[in-house]
């Protein structure tokens, strides 16, 4: 339980067909973003926020791209609207990777708690999405089943990731 | 000096051809008035001021057609960083016509800032093709150009609108993006349904 590996994680990617990546990086995910610009065959765009980031993604899967989002807790907070809007109301089928800030520091029994912590499976299950946690390396085969649920229901599905990527 | 906004529609569905043609809010609600065509696109309720960046997306996956978003002041407010994402992209088959109206007409006519320069804005947040079109005429001239160059262009569109507004059409979210897939020739995603309902009220 100490994160899963940025490179094995690029190869799921890989391997699934994604052709782009919409993220926007933190802390947790900065090897995995770093991995992801070294892979050519997978185009990385940086928005400069969530919701942006969103409408982004949908417009690339529209033109017939398979897009990933990677963004933080707090990015989805943000990105509520845009989640909406382009996501479950017009059932485009996004996966998205989001980051658990909090997580670690919560598990550890460290205080304060992070207040991005305890909201993040609340509201990702408020807004009715199927969601997978991703830990470990052992844990890599959640992103190919989301991203079939997500295709199979043309809903957004999510993969919620506690820890930062290793290198 | 301005231009009324139905005239400006009319004069860009004259010279369209086989571009897309994203619209939000109030045009919307005018561009079915002047134009039926399977690559018109209705972004409204699909999130606020988000209509470039679903537009940024679908020209940076289509490279070889142009892509035509008609936004107004407000919605770009709402997600002003997105002209530094296209700036940084800069797909040059994407064409963003501004639609200056100084108000938030949509929702009852709520002043906006009245100091923005949403030119000066697009130039520094790295975008080059930027200007300003004042009047109809100099619109219908330019237009063969703005189609035809190699953008992305940025351009800061003064409006009124003196005509009464349709009202609000709510159809189908996920029948408008499989319209549009369809029209784009994409192959939509095996045992998709994309049966997801329309949106309430406005």
């Amino acid at each position: 339980m100490n994160g899963a590996s940025a490179a094995r994680t690029v190869a799921v990617i890989e391997d699934l067909g994604f052709t782009d990546v919409v993220s926007i990086p933190d802390g947790e995910s900065r090897h995995l973003h770093r991995a992801l610009i070294d892979t050519p065959e997978i185009e990385v765009y940086s928005p400069t926020r969530e919701g942006e980031g969103i409408a982004l993604a949908a417009g690339l899967w529209v033109g017939g791209r398979k897009p990933l989002v990677i963004l933080q807790n707090t990015g989805l907070m943000e990105a509520g609207d845009a989640l909406r809007g382009c996501g479950i109301g017009p059932s485009i089928p996004l996966l998205l990777l989001v980051g658990w800030r909090g997580y670690p520091g919560a598990m550890a029994g460290a205080l304060p708690v992070d207040s991005a912590y305890p909201y993040t499976e609340p509201l990702i299950r408020a807004w009715e999405l199927p969601h997978r946690r991703l830990m470990s390396d052992e844990d890599l085969g959640v992103i190919g089943e989301m991203a079939a649920v997500a295709e199979g229901t043309s809903k957004p599905a999510v993969v919620v990731y506690g820890y930062g990527f290793t290198p | 000096m301005t231009t009324e906004r139905l005239d400006m529609l009319r004069a860009l569905a004259a010279r369209r051809t086989d571009e897309v043609v994203i619209t939000t809010m109030t045009a919307t609600l005018q561009w079915p008035l002047v134009s039926s065509h399977p690559l018109d696109f209705d972004f409204l309720a699909f999130g606020m001021g988000h209509a470039s960046d679903f537009g940024l997306g679908l020209a940076l996956a289509r490279p070889e057609r142009k892509v035509i978003v008609l936004k107004g002041d407000g919605g770009l407010l709402m997600s002003l960083g997105s002209l530094v994402t296209m700036g940084q992209y800069a797909p040059s088959n994407l064409l963003v016509l501004l639609l200056e109206n100084r108000s938030y007409e949509m929702t009852g006519g709520q002043p906006l800032a009245p100091k923005a320069d949403f030119v000066a804005l697009a130039l520094g947040a790295g975008l080059e093709k930027v200007e300003r079109i004042d009047d109809l005429a100099r619109f219908e001239a330019e237009l063969p150009r703005l189609l035809t160059e190699p953008g992305p262009h940025f351009v800061v569109v003064p409006v009124t609108n003196s005509e009464p507004l349709p009202p609000v059409a709510h159809t189908d979210h996920s029948e408008r993006v499989t319209n549009l897939r369809a029209a784009l020739g994409v192959t939509p995603p095996e045992g998709g349904s994309n049966t997801g309902g329309g949106e309430g009220g406005f």
